[in-house]
């Protein structure tokens, strides 16, 4: 990074702080720290939506996953717009008539204090654990790329969300996503952009679109089915429906932006948005990608991404026979891909795919576990000064806007649903404020905590993402008991809920299914048990 | 109290659904276009 990407970044990152303190100048009041009084805007919140779901990481690995898998991985959000749809019915008017503050305080109206407080628990421990993990990933990519220690990437991103989270609440966080989504959206098409002009002079973007097609990258669409894949259209569709119901419609990192809505209709154009928007913007990423590809077909990309994994190889004896085989590879691939410039013969397609091919288990022999730096070290060694800078900048804003936005929740359900509802019932407006900035800072503080523990616990961020996708199933399965069923009670929903999650779990253990589908057999455990229970249990009258 | 307001659009929130229950089915029906023309080799 030049000095002007430094200027760029360092300005992105001072204007979205000033700018998101100014906004939420006005936040004496729980109802405003929290819920920004209900006067946001259906576009403030359908940016913050979008920009607390992008964090950095999938920013810097949806470009690598279609540099190495194609874009297959854009399936996975097709079941979105249905689930927008279905919460934009139920959920929003429901939440929003409740006057709650959190999704969890809707569960006591509809059952009982002890089923909100589960659900609140289940989230305080998976989003607690997520919200380290979502500083220290990016953290480690940036390091590399911008040779800085993780420690200080990560305090520096830490400490900028904690500036305005606790100063400045939820209005803040709304205000400051809405900036951070427009220079991911910079980021994106300058990237995509920059990445086609890159490729050589003779190069047309129907040639750039053939060899990507032949290396087999241009896949948004597989219609096959197979139980152990997640990336299918059926899959996409109703998986990717069922975790977009539970990620949007139950957990409080998402259900907080649009509960800050000034009516329902604010609300649900918000959520109506991302139907809209979620889908092309997922398809320019991985498109990005494909370009990034093919960009390296004609310039030899490093065998290695991550330059102290490259580094550390070089000092291997095997080194010599792989560099020698990669290098021929890519010369393969590279000659075949300029005969298809030149000629415009299908026939050449073959060879580069093939070429593509070899060069692939060349890579593979490597062995490296490089796919978070394809995109950063395209960026950082070939796009021009300033634009780096851009891209950086978007970088950190993904990473701070998704974690301010679960910092800002967290502090939420541990002040509504845990520390008033269980603690200190009747204290006053002024005492919850404060109570509510503290934890704040108490989250932040320690989401910067655990990630500076990060190098040591590269094992558990595994078990972390994956232990995540065991509770969103039954918690959707609750949330869908308490919308569609008013004559399951208290006390079945609460089984419903554990037997849920233990089917989950037996899923995750016994079976090779899918992750996207936990979310369907937990949801379908819970309703099913809640419902059969209903007939054997005395229920009482829904109140919300 | 929340009131229930018509969509700014469409006139009714069933139409805005279904516009983009229509919208989703089109660009789903582009990006299989997309995967078959350019995997045709």
């Amino acid at each position: 990074m030049r000095t002007l990407d430094w200027f760029v970044l360092a300005f992105s990152l001072v204007f979205i702080v000033i700018y998101g303190l100014w906004r939420s100048r006005d936040s004496g009041s729980v109802d405003k720290y929290l819920l920004a009084g209900k006067t946001m805007p259906w576009y403030a919140m359908a940016l913050s939506i979008m920009a607390t779901q992008a964090s950095a990481i999938t920013f810097i690995s949806g470009t690598a996953q279609a540099y190495v898998d194609g874009m297959r991985f854009v399936q996975m959000y097709f079941g979105l717009p249905l689930a927008m749809i279905l919460l934009s019915a139920t959920a929003v008017p429901a939440f929003h008539r409740s006057g709650v503050y959190t999704a969890y305080e809707y569960l006591e109206r509809r059952f009982d204090a002890k089923t909100r407080t589960l659900v609140s628990i289940v989230f305080l421990l998976q989003r607690g654990l997520a919200c380290g993990v979502a500083l220290y990933a990016p953290a480690v990519v940036l390091t590399v790329i911008l040779g800085v220690p993780d420690r200080v990437t990560t305090l520096l991103m830490g400490g900028i969300v904690l500036l305005y989270t606790v100063a400045g609440g939820i209005q803040a966080v709304t205000w400051t996503d809405f900036q951070q989504m427009l220079i991911m959206f910079a980021g994106v098409f300058v990237s995509l952009i920059t990445a086609i002009l890159l490729l050589p002079g003779s190069t047309t973007l129907p040639d750039a679109l053939a060899l990507a097609g032949a290396a087999g990258r241009l896949n948004p669409v597989v219609l096959s089915f197979s139980w152990n894949d997640q990336f299918n259209l059926w899959t996409g569709l109703l998986g990717g429906m069922f975790l977009a119901l539970a990620y949007f419609g139950t957990d409080q990192s998402q259900v907080q932006r649009y509960l800050t809505g000034k009516s329902i209709a604010q609300s649900r154009l918000s959520l109506l948005f991302n139907a809209v928007a979620k889908l092309p913007m997922q398809f320019f990423i991985l498109l990005t990608g494909a370009m990034v590809f093919v960009f390296f077909s004609f310039e030899k990309p490093p065998m290695v991404f991550n330059p102290v994994e490259l580094e550390r190889m070089q000092s291997k004896p095997e080194y010599a026979a792989l560099a020698a085989r990669y290098d021929s590879a890519f010369a393969d691939r590279k000659a075949a891909a300029e005969r298809y410039l030149e000629t415009k013969d299908p026939a050449t397609l073959d060879e580069f795919r093939a070429a593509n091919l070899r060069l692939e288990a060349a890579r593979k022999a490597t062995g490296a576990n490089d796919t978070n730096y394809i995109f950063l070290s395209f960026v950082t060694r070939y796009l021009p000064v300033g634009v780096v800078g851009l891209i950086m900048a978007a970088i950190f804003a993904a990473a701070m806007s998704t974690i301010s936005a679960e910092v800002n929740s967290l502090a939420t359900v541990t002040v509504i649903d845990i520390y008033k509802r269980h603690l200190r019932k009747d204290a006053t407006d002024r005492h919850y404020l404060l109570a509510s900035r503290l934890f704040t800072a108490f989250w932040c503080a320690y989401a910067i905590g655990t990630a500076q523990f990060g190098s040591s616990l590269d094992s558990l961020i595994v078990a972390v993402n994956r232990l995540g996708s065991y509770f969103y199933g039954g918690m959707l399965g609750v949330f869908i008991l308490a919308f569609y069923f008013p004559r399951v009670g208290a006390t079945p929903a609460f089984v419903a809920v554990l037997l849920g999650e233990a089917a989950i779990f037996a899923a995750a253990q016994l079976t090779h299914v899918s992750f996207l589908w936990y979310n369907v057999i937990g949801a379908l455990v819970v309703v099913v048990s809640g419902v059969a229970m209903s007939f054997f249990a005395p229920s009482r009258p829904a109140a919300a | 109290m929340m009131h229930e307001e018509p969509p700014p659009f469409l006139r009714t929130w069933k139409r805005v659904y279904a516009a983009v229950l229509l919208y989703l089915a089109v660009l789903i029906a582009l990006l299989a276009w997309f995967t078959f023309h350019w995997n045709r080799g």
